[in-house]
């Protein structure tokens, strides 16, 4: 005990305290040899003490430090506070869904945020979270969509001073009902004071959602294994929605938000990705809507080269960054627009002869200049005409404008 | 200063805030060390037994960014129970403003500079001058020949020269409450120390802290901790245990089991 101080056979004499730091590191092993008998015990103890830890450890609730995940998961599924009357059934025969799509930049309007905008801000005040909220939240009433894709979406991060963005739509909008998928799950971030981060895509709708599920994308094979740990881990969110509407198949939603930086093909496998799971949707009989953030401009686009607008002021004259140059990615779409079964919801024909008012980005965080078109919407059943609007009057509430259409599900299947 | 020694001072940092309060062999006690003894540890303060009465304690490392000082002072038993109080002093202002940075200009985590704990963003207003005073209450009681028990409770306070943006927060264990104080002006703390002897040279030193921030959105944080101490002899010892943490965030609240290792020296005159 601690009364070894008293004992005159425990005083020992001054010395240098880095002999004896050397002497303790030198005879450790042997101190453990010598008293086998106390080792044994301790040992005993510790083993069981190791076991009750591991057992606890593994029925609490501690979190590691990045969250990975499985192919495929729930996601996490969002009521609102109260619920809004779904509204009006449209009548027999003329059954339409308006859907919507945005990537909302987690409530940073246009803000010039330091990874994406030139800028240095890193960590929003809620004033400013809040301030981005509610313009999103008047738009997507003033729009007033059945279903919402979104992405880019916070739900426990210090950037967004931890506001849990999907609940906060739902409360402030008309939609009922959520689901979740993390994109980036990560405990702390040391760079920049980033700290906890969670954001990802998100699904609203007036109705119930039934059924969720959250399939895992290609994780980016242009980086090491260190960076592909901590970088974002972009996902495909599908969910059953109970639509009602006397419906003779199940009607789905599918949202993506596909990689923006990366060199390699891993935007095309997840692309890919994407297209399968709606074909497998087909397949069986099920109508669905999906869209979201492609990070990927339509075919025969008329600009391939956004490396002029995207460059910072710092960047040399002949810096290209990472994403902004699609040159290679031209045809990378092809299928979403050739297939048969898949129609998006601004026509192609419509795209081609004018590419400038679809288009729903730009970095650029002053001056009102969309530039390029990377979010879509897509459906197995026919779209009404001309229904599709990009609301690039959204210009001043995300880097993203939303898309919306509305959709004429009583048209049958081809 | 150089990317590796800005590197070092935060793994120091958080070293050394990780253990703190992880005091035993006779600090987490009421005991004073006697006259002329030095103990400390790789993560443990440097005590000194300056009198019968009265111990010094302080963090060498730490205290060339985080000034800091402590002193215990032994009061007249009562009912069988040693008594002490335990006074520190620490100016954490130096620190917090060097973690404060984008990061070291090393991108191996996920393409972003490593390294900045404390956010740079312009709209953080410096971090203002601050010092905070603990006062700690300690008593600690023999239970049968093999037991020792101590409890304690302390309050503390802190006073700033300025406002202290609450986005400046490091939501980590151990750490956001221990700085806690600086947001909230004041926190009381409370806790219990069982320390057993298993063996000889083997003890098992289980305790229990909670740190409360009166007033504001975070206020309870619960620490245990179990450490197995294997004394070679008076002056060396081993220690290695777990830490479990379960606190109040401003994001929610979130359990956290962390490991403890530690050596300690003493020096007796």
């Amino acid at each position: 005990m601690n009364d070894n101080h008293s004992n005159p056979e425990l005083i020992y004499r001054p010395r240098w305290i880095v002999p004896i730091i050397r002497d303790a590191i030198k005879n450790y092993p042997i101190i453990v040899l010598k008293d086998i008998r106390n080792f044994k015990n301790a040992m005993r103890i510790f083993t069981f003490t190791a076991l009750c830890l591991f057992s606890f450890t593994f029925f609490s609730s501690c979190d590691p430090l990045v969250t990975t995940f499985e192919d495929v998961e729930d996601a996490v599924m969002y009521k609102a506070a109260s619920i809004t009357e779904p509204g009006v059934v449209p009548p027999e025969g003329f059954d339409v869904i308006k859907v919507m799509t945005w990537n909302i930049r987690f409530g940073a309007a246009r803000i010039p945020w330091y990874i994406d905008s030139c800028g240095d801000r890193v960590l929003l005040t809620k004033k400013e979270v809040m301030t981005g909220l509610e313009g999103l939240a008047e738009k997507i009433k003033q729009v007033n969509p059945d279903i919402l894709l979104l992405q880019e979406v916070d739900v426990e991060s210090k950037r967004t001073a931890y506001v849990d963005e999907v609940q906060w739509l739902l409360d402030h909008t008309d939609m009922n009902y959520g689901a979740f998928a993390s994109m980036h799950q990560i405990q702390f971030i040391p760079s920049d004071g980033m700290g906890r981060i969670d954001q990802g895509n998100a699904i609203l709708s007036r109705w119930k959602i039934l059924e969720t599920e959250r399939i895992q994308l290609p994780l980016r094979g242009d980086q090491s294994a260190l960076t592909q740990y901590f970088w974002v881990r972009r996902n495909i969110l599908k969910v059953k929605i109970n639509i009602p509407l006397s419906l003779p198949r199940d009607f789905y939603v599918v949202n993506i938000h596909a990689a923006a930086f990366s060199t390699d093909d891993t935007k095309r496998q997840q692309i890919d990705k994407f297209i399968e799971i709606l074909d497998e949707l087909d397949d069986n009989g099920a109508y669905y809507v999906a869209g979201g953030d492609l990070n990927e401009i339509p075919p025969s686009s008329d600009s391939t080269n956004f490396c002029d607008e995207d460059r910072c002021p710092e960047d040399a004259d002949d810096f290209c960054r990472d994403g902004s140059d699609f040159y290679a990615e031209t045809d990378w779409l092809n299928d979403l627009y050739n297939g048969y079964t898949i129609h998006p919801a601004v026509p192609w024909s419509e795209y081609l002869e004018d590419n400038s008012p679809h288009f729903t980005h730009s970095v650029v965080t002053t001056g009102y200049s969309w530039n390029r078109k990377l979010d879509y919407l897509f459906s197995n059943s026919e779209w009404v005409a001309g229904s599709h609007i990009t609301h690039q009057d959204a210009f001043d509430l995300s880097d993203h404008a939303p898309i919306s259409a509305t959709l004429n599900i009583d048209q049958p299947i081809p | 200063m150089k990317p590796g020694k800005r590197i070092i001072v935060i793994c120091l940092f958080l070293l050394l805030v990780s253990i703190a309060g992880n005091n035993n062999w006779s600090s987490g006690t009421a005991t004073i060390l006697p006259k002329g003894r030095w103990e400390m540890g790789l993560f443990q303060p440097l005590r000194v037994g300056q009198t019968e009465r009265i111990e010094w304690s302080i963090h060498p490392i730490l205290s060339f960014q985080i000034p800091n000082i402590s002193v215990k002072i032994a009061h007249p038993r009562f009912n069988g129970w040693e008594f002490a109080t335990r006074h520190s002093l620490i100016y954490p202002t130096p620190l917090l403003r060097r973690l404060r940075l984008k990061g070291f200009g090393i991108s191996t985590l996920a393409e972003m500079d490593v390294g900045g704990i404390i956010s740079n963003d312009p709209t953080i207003s410096q971090i203002p001058h601050m010092v905070s005073l603990k006062n700690e209450a300690l008593l600690t009681k023999k239970i049968g020949v093999k037991t020792l028990l101590t409890g304690k409770g302390g309050i503390s306070f802190a006073i700033k020269n300025g406002k202290l943006d609450s986005r400046t927060t490091i939501d980590l264990p151990i750490v956001f409450p221990r700085l806690g104080v600086y947001y909230n002006g004041y926190a009381v703390n409370l806790g219990a120390d069982l320390l057993q002897q298993l063996t000889k040279k083997l003890q098992f030193l289980s305790d229990v802290d909670m740190i409360l921030l009166p007033g504001a959105d975070e206020v309870f944080t619960f620490e245990h901790k179990g450490l197995f101490i294997w004394n070679k002899h008076s002056d060396f010892r081993i220690l290695v245990g777990y830490k479990l943490v379960y606190g109040e965030y401003p994001f929610g609240t979130q359990w956290h089991l962390l490991p403890l290792f530690d050596l300690e020296w003493g020096i007796s005159k």
